[in-house]
């Protein structure tokens, strides 16, 4: 009896025990790829928005959610491996569109069409017939173009910011400038007061190494002659803004700049970024440009470390950029609607390809992205404003480690925090920044003045492919050597750098460009249409 | 004449059986060799290849030299090589005595402290990242802040800061000076140990006939260390190809970047970034079978004239 008790017994623990296997199958693992930023105490791949997420979504779908961190500078590279070695997350996400393009030629990623009109109802909403376009495009040759990537949605698409010290301008009693000559007389003025001692640079400047035209332009674009300039030019050198005709003259500025001493005279060494962060934070500079929002973000506060070393230290917004053949107009480039790319590689297989799918789905539910995107009241945010928008949001090191977030990078199918609509999400902007609000209005405001959207082409543009590094790498050998030389070499400098960049691959880029244009395959604004 | 006939299979039947401990040995330095440096070569195929990310290198299209000519015609594929070449070439000269006069040097050092606190002072810039020497370069050689110029401008010596990283035939100098200020402890070790195996009868016999240090240097040091000296050099003329990428790019900028752009950034930027796998193997297999006919020809070279070589 005792005997056939015991089989019994094991018979029942081994039941039990297949039992309990045969439920941990159907569960199956998502991994997500998320951005590691190095925000101090902020571990990504075990944060709140992953217990958050698992809790809500994971939990009673029986997915286990992972998220795998890249290095956000380096993500392209690091993810152009994984997706080589098969061993890329389940939802890839990535800002480098020649690597997605690359994916779509060699057919290594999912087709998302009939994942996303069966599983992403909710998605297919929140992006929009207009933003999922940017993602389609016919690889096959049928006629109909599939959906191969989804594009974020970006809530604010401004990207320029200029900023001046204000304190500056009342130290040397002058009125924010309107005008570039209006600019260079404060540049001058600042230096020669030397507002911060011998370490006065009045314009903090550098080189962007992977794309060292992109944040020039917003300069030298002010003195583009518009006349010579057709819309089909714009868009066929729409990666080489330094051909522009007038834009020499821009460059010229910077050469002026440079050997008056307004700038510094290490701006193409590699770590030259370092050195302006600390000039920025140290009170150094009277002026810089990178977002709109950088004096104010959470994981470089210029404003509130600068206040830290000079108390009066203020940076405001400032717009003296100013074109005269567009009558006046300061040109800023702003985002396509489409921010990052979201592709699933095929090395998913179909079940965990339709976990992601619903995954997003649930994300961009509107209660589920308002948690996610904003976190806990009370701990990283005050409270609601009438219209529900969190207001008193903390920065990253006043939130415990365990609550810390990233809204934009993991809510990755909305670049930047979304509450319904466009009013609301642009009051939203300025809200989280406490005390700075009306700065943050002013500076967003002078972004989207004037604004054409960044050039982006609808079908694959092999010179690009091609040549597009090297010319990005000519391009900064370019602007140093045109910044650094004497004046009078200048236009012998400027000219052999055109020519060398010409002979680089960039004619080849030039024309394919131009023939995309008339066949209508691109997106974005010419200046010369704004009204 | 029976004898070592009778000899021979003997000899043959036993070796395996008398050594079979040190061929064991052996296993692991094989396979490591195997694994590591011969498997991979058969990636050498990419270059023939349009490589696609995803099928691999079994799956993808073969395209036949398509790959290299396309390189090669690019304008920055020939500047890079010479770039390549030049500064291997100053590096090898500048650099290629330093070690053997530094190990002279240490090698005629009375006191052994002396001896090994210098000897461990000089090789230690060996095991520093190229990161960690790009940011101490910068302390030292930077215009205006950096050390040399801040305190040769304070002095009133100069008027004007030097441009050790924003010229380019004085970047080639600060490069080819960093590099060997890395490298000369490091090479110094082989040659030390080199001169300790010389024999000590030739320095008293050399004493007993009068020579003095620098005829006892240049009479028996020197010839002593002959063969390690040639080893050495013709290892290093097969590696002018070669240029290992953190240090250029590190220590290069956008200013200089029409000396300071080689092979190995050349490589990274038009394979690596631009996603063409397929090119950034075609111009690794040229730098390679370029490599090989250099070695193979110094060795040539080096036993025609009497040397040993290295095969």
């Amino acid at each position: 009896m005792k005997k056939a008790l015991a089989i019994l017994l094991s018979l029942a623990l081994l039941l039990g025990m297949t039992g309990s296997v045969l439920a941990e199958d159907d569960w199956i693992t998502l991994r997500v790829e998320t951005y590691d930023r190095e925000i101090t105490g902020f571990d990504v791949t075990n944060c709140w928005q992953l217990k958050y997420a698992q809790e809500h979504f994971g939990d009673p779908n029986h997915i286990k959610l992972e998220f795998v961190s890249f290095a956000r500078w380096t993500e392209g590279d690091l993810l152009t491996n994984a997706l080589a070695g098969g061993t890329a997350p389940d939802i890839c996400l990535t800002y480098n569109g020649s690597l997605v393009q690359q994916c779509i030629d060699d057919e290594g990623i999912w087709q998302l069409d009939d994942l996303l009109n069966e599983y992403g109802p909710n998605l297919k909403a929140f992006l929009g017939e207009e933003l999922l376009g940017y993602g389609q495009s016919d690889h096959d040759g049928d006629g109909v173009k599939e959906q191969w990537y989804l594009p974020a949605r970006r809530i604010s698409r401004a990207n320029v910011g200029n900023f001046i010290r204000e304190d500056w301008l009342k130290a040397l009693n002058m009125e924010k400038p309107t005008n570039v000559e209006e600019f260079t007389a404060y540049l001058r003025a600042a230096k020669e007061a030397q507002l911060a001692g011998e370490n006065t640079m009045p314009f903090s400047f550098g080189i962007y190494a992977p794309d060292p035209l992109y944040n020039v332009r917003r300069f030298t674009d002010a003195w583009v002659d518009f006349s010579q300039v057709t819309e089909e030019d714009w868009f066929a050198y729409a990666r080489n803004p330094e051909m522009l005709p007038g834009s020499k003259e821009g460059f010229r500025w910077l050469n002026t700049l440079y050997h008056e001493g307004l700038l510094p005279e290490t701006f193409a060494l590699t770590d030259n970024d370092k050195a302006n962060d600390t000039a920025l934070i140290m009170g150094y500079n009277g002026f810089f440009s990178q977002q709109p929002d950088q004096p104010w973000r959470t994981d470089k506060n210029y404003q509130i470390e600068l206040e830290k070393n000079v108390p009066e230290g203020h940076w405001v917004t400032v717009n003296p950029f100013k074109n005269e053949s567009l009558g006046g107009k300061t040109l800023h480039d702003i985002y396509a609607p489409a921010g990052l790319s979201v592709i699933i590689p095929l090395t998913t297989d179909e079940k965990t390809a339709i976990a992601a799918m619903k995954y997003m789905d649930w994300l961009a539910v509107p209660e589920n992205m308002f948690a996610m995107q904003n976190g806990i009241e009370g701990i990283n945010y005050e409270g609601l404003t009438e219209d529900g928008i969190p207001y008193g949001v903390k920065s990253a090191d006043a939130v415990p480690n365990e609550n810390k977030m990233h809204a934009g990078d993991i809510v990755f199918i909305s670049n930047g925090l979304c509450y319904g609509d466009d009013a609301k999400n642009a009051a939203a902007l300025a809200l989280p920044f406490a005390g700075y609000e009306d700065d943050v209005v002013a500076s967003y405001a002078d972004a989207l003045t004037d604004a054409w959207t960044q050039i982006s082409f609808t079908v694959a543009i092999q010179a690009e492919t091609d040549y597009g590094s090297t010319i990005k790498s000519k391009q900064g050998e370019f602007l140093a050597a045109v910044v650094s030389c004497s004046a009078e070499e200048f236009d012998a400098v400027y000219d052999a750098g055109i020519e060398d960049i010409l002979n680089s691959g960039a004619q080849e880029m030039i024309d394919e460009f131009r023939a995309a244009y008339q066949a209508g395959n691109y997106r974005g604004v010419f200046p010369g249409n704004l009204d | 004449m029976d004898v070592p006939a009778a000899k021979k299979p003997r000899r043959h039947k036993g070796w395996f059986k008398r050594d079979w401990r040190l061929y064991t040995m052996l296993i692991l330095p094989v396979a490591f060799y195997l694994i590591f440096c011969y498997k991979p070569m058969i990636g050498i195929i990419v270059a023939f290849e349009k490589y696609n990310l995803f099928k691999g290198m079994w799956g993808s299209p073969w395209v036949g030299l398509d790959n290299f000519r396309f390189v090669m015609k690019m304008s920055d594929f020939s500047s890079a090589l010479r770039n390549t070449l030049f500064l291997n070439f100053v590096g090898l000269i500048a650099g290629f005595p330093v070690p053997i006069v530094l190990a002279i040097m240490l090698n005629e050092l009375r006191s052994t402290g002396v001896k090994k606190v210098s000897q461990t002072l000089l090789y230690l810039p060996h095991f520093l990242s190229w990161i960690i020497i790009g940011g101490m370069v910068l302390q030292i050689f930077s215009p205006n802040s950096g050390l040399i110029n801040a305190t040769l401008l304070k002095w009133g010596w100069i008027d004007k800061s030097i441009p050790f990283l924003t010229d380019g035939p004085h970047w080639q100098f600060t490069y080819t000076l960093v590099g060997v200020w890395q490298g000369m402890g490091w090479g110094t070790i082989l040659y030390l140990s080199a001169i300790t195996g010389i024999n000590m009868e030739l320095f008293e016999a050399a004493r007993i006939d009068g020579a003095n240090k620098l005829q006892q240097i240049w009479h028996v040091t020197l010839p002593g260390i002959r063969s390690t000296i040639v080893v050495l050099l013709i290892l290093n003329v097969g590696q002018m190809m070669n240029i290992s990428f953190d240090r250029p790019q590190i220590l290069g900028n956008a200013q200089v970047r029409k000396f300071c752009d080689v092979l190995s950034t050349f490589v990274y930027r038009t394979g690596i970034e631009n996603h063409k796998f397929e090119r950034a193997t075609a111009v690794g297999l040229f730098q390679s079978l370029v490599g090989l006919v250099l070695i193979s020809g110094a060795n040539f070279v080096s036993k025609k004239l009497g040397e040993d070589g290295i095969w």
